[in-house]
């Protein structure tokens, strides 16, 4: 039996810091918060055993700063390091830097990160799988080629930066006539915002649902599918409500999306946990996407359909225990469907909002889970992810669960800062949502009868 | 509102799955990893620092580079070929430990002498260039750098090359003695020459550059620059204040002090220098007609 890690640095803030340091009190693992200094007064550093000072408010300075991170876990002793979500959760370089130090990164090996980062190459190595991916084309060399591969896609399409992710990066395209004008706005774009003006193409699906198969991988080479997620309430490409199990695929779509996300995480290499993502098609035809190699913020879901902690897994798979239940073991239980909390205000352009928390009730009940950061007077602050809190809730049906969302959205009361509560009021609220047939355009239709 | 620390208890939970046989592993960064600015005091990644030139993406400080990093960063991929690589510095007047220091010198640096000489192309120019490094005895100039540095205004003066030099130097060698200080006359004259021939020799000062480097060939180019920061004198700072008895202003003998006292003609970051060689380079070409190569 090996052991498992005495201490963890958690190289990240707000609820997701705390989510992980619960995981680690439970199993008995010391924990060292780090924080920036807006973040002196936050949550995560009073919950966790050590903190330390990475520097100033701004992420490029205090959260994305490698060096720091690093020197905080060799001057408390940490040997491992859990990055949450976001931030340094996905950057290659930063794994390979905790390699190097001897400091085990709580995520996939450096080299399966880079891999799958790289979107044109996740691609390539899906398609070798045998994993359908959507009709598109590689990297593109200039706009002579493109429209050649553009012809041959048919429109609408997208043209997608190579090292793009979470929503960034992607351009649709309706006609011939704007794809020359289309193609060099989104190349000059994406050097700009990544570096690397590399893009391809890709068949635009409409309508299509974005479903996300959850996996855990140990090192002993055990991959399990922990169900799906059901993501299709996006605004901008940013998700905003999720459930599991989806109410839009069949039970034979399922499995065979399982047997899919199986053979990309073999394909890959991958260990720890990770997210396939697909687009569906009315016809039950489904697309790979791209492989999220990190916790989502959306893993609540997963965790209240199976009963397994995702968190504690990922610590467990990095100190290298095996999984001790096997694909037959998963059986997804009830219905579950997560709010997320922004700080903002939906009816100002999603302005974001901060402030001082001047009242907080938080709602309870029995299969109602709140994971947030927040306290009563606690300010939040203006520098960082707007995503204060996540309401999870759990039923035995999807009905019982959106009415019990309903409930306990209507118990949440957050004064002092704007959130988009009323907004999940109404998502849930409408026909559409609630017959379960809604694709990615939902919430541009629903705030389309807004205005 | 502040939580008081001691707000939440620390549950009794043991660890989930322990072996006591097996000791706990600890984080441990490597030696060369990490360094710390010597400006702002900004703890950066080693490997991002070369990337960015060893300039402080933080403040812009300058940090030293070895040679060989410098003539990748400045001449056109694989056009750099090496002249006299292979002269060695010989204890001459039997200097004590001059041997053991020179062995030290060529560990540390890689390199067999302080400086490196040879052609290159810049911008698509073809020029000689010439680099100091300072991991070798802090660059200084003995009688195989002075012949190294005269051979290569030699070969230049008679091929009608420009010649650019970059210096880093803490002066004449002493563990050779006069024959060091002979080589500041020896380089003079070899750049006396190259120029009386109508070449152009820019030199790129920096930091440190001082003693016999600065008093010859250092100062005698055509277009002297420095790089942003660099110490660029004779005596040093303390030795002049002992001797004067006077306070000194506070950025004497920084390379910004001396482009106000019109002793060097610019500074250029070294993120910009190859641009600016090259368009030095390209306005010194000469035409056709004039015989060049």
């Amino acid at each position: 039996m090996k052991s498992l890690f005495s201490k963890i640095l958690v190289a990240n803030r707000g609820e997701i810091a705390v989510r992980i340091i619960r995981a680690c009190k439970e199993m008995g693992i010391a924990t060292v918060a780090v924080f920036s200094e807006a973040d002196r007064d936050a949550l995560h550093v009073s919950l966790a055993d050590e903190s330390i000072c990475i520097g100033p408010a701004q992420l490029k300075d205090s959260y994305l700063n490698m060096a720091a991170i690093i020197s905080a876990a060799e001057v408390t002793g940490a040997g491992a390091i859990h990055p949450g979500y976001g931030l340094l959760s996905e950057n290659a370089k930063f794994a390979a830097l905790c390699e190097k130090c001897n400091i085990a990164f709580i995520g996939p090996p450096s080299n399966v990160i880079a891999k799958m980062g790289d979107k044109d190459m996740a691609r390539q190595t899906m398609e070798a799988a045998g994993v359908p991916v959507i009709p598109g084309c590689r990297k593109v060399k200039d706009l002579a080629q493109a429209e050649e591969e553009a012809e041959k896609i048919g429109f609408p399409l997208l043209i997608k930066a190579r090292s793009g992710g979470g929503g960034r990066g992607i351009r649709l395209v309706k006609t011939m006539g704007e794809f020359s004008d289309a193609f060099c706005t989104a190349s000059a774009e994406a050097r700009n915002a990544f570096g690397d003006g590399a893009v391809y193409l890709e068949k635009f699906l409409h309508p299509a649902k974005h479903v996300e198969l959850q996996l855990l991988c140990d090192k002993q080479g055990n991959a399990v599918v922990l169900g799906e997620r059901e993501c299709s309430v996006q605004r901008k490409h940013q998700k905003l409500l999720e459930e599991s199990p989806s109410p839009g695929i069949t039970p034979e779509t399922r499995r065979k999306m399982g047997e899919c996300a199986i053979r990309a995480a073999k394909a890959a290499g991958y260990v720890n946990a990770g997210t396939v993502e697909f687009l569906v098609d009315d016809k039950q035809n489904f697309y790979f996407m791209e492989m999220n190699t990190r916790l989502q913020v959306e893993h609540a879901v997963t965790e209240m359909v199976t009963g397994i902690d995702i968190v504690k897994w990922q610590i467990r798979i990095a100190a290298g225990l095996p999984l001790n239940f096997t694909q037959d073991d998963v059986v997804p239980h009830g219905h579950a469907i997560e709010c997320r909390i922004n700080a903002e205000n939906p009816d100002l352009n999603y302005r974001p909002s901060s402030g001082k928390i001047t009242l907080l009730h938080i709602p309870g009940g029995p299969w109602v889970r709140f994971d947030t950061a927040l306290f009563q007077d606690y300010t939040v602050p203006p520098f960082y992810d707007s995503l204060i809190g996540k309401i999870i809730v759990h039923a035995q049906t999807r009905e019982e669960a959106i009415r019990k969302m309903q409930a306990a959205l209507c118990e949440l009361v957050i004064t002092g800062v704007d959130t988009n509560k009323e907004m999940h009021r109404k998502i849930l609220a409408s026909a559409e949502f609630r017959s379960g047939n809604y694709h990615t355009d939902f919430m541009g239709k629903l705030e389309g009868e807004k205005h | 509102m502040k939580l008081p620390k001691s707000l939440f208890q620390k549950p009794e939970n043991p660890l989930e799955w322990y072996d006591s046989h097996i000791k706990n592993s600890m984080p441990d960064i490597p030696d060369q990893m990490c360094i710390s600015c010597a400006k702002c005091k900004a703890i950066l990644l080693t490997g991002d620092l070369n990337e960015n030139a060893r300039v402080c993406p933080k403040c812009g400080y300058h940090f030293r580079m070895n040679a060989r990093q410098r003539i990748g960063l400045i001449t056109d991929d694989a056009s750099f070929e090496e002249m006299d690589g292979n002269m060695r510095s010989k204890n001459i007047i039997g200097f004590p430990n001059y041997d053991k220091k020179l062995w030290h010198a060529r560990l540390a640096s890689g390199e067999n002498e302080a400086v490196v000489c040879g052609t290159a192309k810049i911008g698509g120019y073809p020029c000689c260039l010439f680099v100091m490094d300072s991991n070798f005895m802090m660059g200084s100039m003995g009688t195989v750098v002075g012949e190294k540095i005269t051979r290569l205004f030699e070969y230049a003066a008679k091929h009608s090359l420009p010649v650019i030099g970059f210096t880093v130097s803490g002066g004449a060698r002493m563990q050779e003695g006069i024959l060091s200080l002979m080589q500041m006359a020896k380089t003079s004259a070899a750049v006396k020459r190259h120029s009386d021939g109508g070449n152009l020799y820019t030199a790129v000062l920096t930091d440190p550059t001082t003693g016999g480097v600065t008093a010859s060939f250092a100062m005698e180019a055509d277009v002297i620059i420095a790089e942003p920061g660099a110490l660029i004198g004779f005596a040093g700072p303390r030795v002049i204040e002992q001797n004067m008895h006077q306070k000194l202003p506070p950025n004497f003998q920084t390379a910004e002090f001396l482009l106000e006292k019109g002793f060097v003609d610019d500074i250029v970051p070294r993120k910009q220098q190859k641009e600016y060689l090259t368009r030095l380079l390209s306005l010194h070409q000469r035409r056709p007609e004039h015989g060049s190569i």
